[in-house]
């Protein structure tokens, strides 16, 4: 677990690119808040740490892939290699990227976005903005 | 607050060996084992966790299998809950009740019972331990409850919900006028899926895990009806049945059941005087997780009070297992809170009255 703080934008710099290979996750703590930074295929995603379903420790169960049904009906095909996290306690899955369940249309993991500032990984832990029309 | 349901594990059965009698030492050590040199003799269930059952965060750094390291588990849970007492049940131990050979699974059973009773009471007071027996081998439960039943740190008896019929059966009495004899609640906890033990479903075997997993509440359903119709209660009025992680909103619908037709068909269970659900009231005990959670909430109280679930509601995390309840974040009415978390567990095994808060943290040993 990495203890950082956020700047007074609330961005926080994470870690050097080249730190996490792909598959790996840096746990992080920001002042109260937990986060998972994940890099899968080169990118970086970074989801809140305590999960929706009951607060548990979404970030330390394992990255994955998981099964959909082939054409068939009944058979089973495995897909999103590594883009599946299933949080450590109860195992329900989510969507690495988005924080989307796979299973409840409605409930959704907070994702932060995450850019690559001259090879530093920057997390932006900003409330969404509002889009006002 | 008090925790009903907390696993203890083991890295190896074979910490057992010493423990085990003599004759039956033999075929722990070079027996044949369902799962490798380290495992506990037990017919499997035939439905396999797709992930395993534990929670993934519960590898102690340690190394080890989930809840072997007490260290551990007072940060995961003794003390990051503040609880005054957890019920341990260890893993394995009561899936002695798989067996064929009655009197292998009571030695099992009564190595169990010795091994945690030396290793896992001493470690702390808030530990309070359920001994496991072998109930397809009555005679031989009951004199183990006798054995050791009186230890201080005992708390009850425990055997799988996975048995070979309903325990109110009267082959099972012996084990009940033990309990009542040594003032112990038994419990039934989850488990027992396999082996000589009767499918988990009077369908007939379920497909999947979750499917199963589910419908795990009819064992709990079977064993309530069981009890309460061969008047276990009136005969043995010293004990109590607590149901584990079989669920609880099942309970007001079976119970209402219960009551309509013994009223009609009294005459075939005359040793009763009262009706299903006020023995229910006075001498079940039922564990509140994995707590269903239904949209409205308001819909699992109300029913729940219909029956006077405020009394009989225990509350259990079921730690390190893959459907914890988290005491902080499952919801319960206010009004329930003190009872469901804590009182009723106190009351049932005898707890100490609860210090409080501020004394509690003020005093020193
Ligand atoms: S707390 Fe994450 S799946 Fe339940």
């Amino acid at each position: 677990m990495r203890v950082l703080d956020s700047d007074t934008d609330g961005r926080v710099t994470a870690c050097r690119e080249d730190e996490l290979g792909d598959g790996e996750r840096l746990l992080l703590k920001v002042g109260r808040r937990r986060i998972g930074l994940f890099r899968v295929d080169g990118r970086f995603f970074a989801l809140h740490g305590v999960c929706p379903h009951a607060g548990g420790a979404l970030c330390e169960g394992p990255l994955t892939g998981t099964t959909r049904t082939a054409d068939d009906f009944f058979g089973f095909e495995y897909e999103r290699e590594g883009r599946v996290l299933r949080c450590a306690w109860h195992g329900w899955e989510f969507d690495v990227e988005s924080g989307q369940s796979l299973a409840d249309p409605g409930l959704r993991a907070r994702s932060y976005p995450v850019r690559i500032d001259d090879g530093a990984v920057v997390i932006d832990l900003r409330p969404p903005r509002r889009t006002t029309t | 607050m008090i925790d009903c349901d907390v696993h203890n594990g083991w890295d190896s059965a074979r910490v057992l060996l010493p423990y085990l009698d003599r004759s039956f030492r033999d075929y722990l050590d070079r027996g044949e084992l369902p799962g490798g040199r380290d495992s506990f003799p037990h017919g499997h269930r035939a439905w396999l966790h797709p992930e395993g059952y534990m929670r993934y965060d519960t590898l102690p750094p340690s190394g080890g299998a989930p809840a072997t390291d007490y260290a551990y588990m007072c940060e995961q849970l003794l003390d990051r809950y503040d609880l005054d007492y957890a019920i341990l049940l260890g893993e394995e131990g009561m899936e002695v009740s798989t067996l064929a050979n009655p009197y292998y699974a009571s030695a099992l059973a009564r190595a169990h019972n010795d091994w945690v009773l030396d290793t896992w009471a001493p470690l702390d007071d808030r530990l309070r331990i359920s001994i496991t027996v072998a109930p397809q081998d009555p005679e031989g439960a009951a004199a183990e409850i006798r054995r050791v039943g009186g230890h201080p740190s005992v708390s009850q008896v425990v055997v799988t919900s996975g048995s070979q019929r309903p325990y109110g059966d009267p082959f099972f009495h012996p084990m009940w006028e033990a309990a009542s004899e040594m003032r112990l609640p038994i419990a039934a906890h989850l488990g027992g899926q396999g082996g000589v033990n009767a499918n988990p479903t009077g369908t007939g075997p379920p497909t999947f895990y979750w499917e199963t997993h589910a419908m795990l509440c009819e064992t709990g359903m079977g064993h309530l009806a069981s009890v309460l119709a061969h008047g276990v209660f009136e005969r043995y009025p010293h004990t109590r049945l607590v149901l584990v992680e079989c669920g609880v909103a099942w309970l007001p619908a079976v119970l209402w059941r219960l009551d309509a037709d013994y009223t009609a068909l009294r005459k075939e269970t005359p040793w009763l005087k009262r009706l299903p659900s006020e023995y229910a009231h006075e001498f079940v005990r039922v564990t509140t997780q994995p707590l269903e959670r239904p949209r409205n909430p308001d819909a699992l109280w109300t029913a729940l009070d219909d029956i006077g679930g405020r009394d009989m509601l225990m509350f259990a995390s079921d730690y390190p297992h893959w459907d914890f309840d988290d005491p902080f974040t499952t919801r319960f009415p206010a009004e329930w809170r003190d009872a469901v978390l804590d009182g009723n567990a106190r009351a049932l095994y005898r707890l100490p009255a609860a210090r409080p808060r501020e004394e509690a943290a003020g005093a020193g040993a």
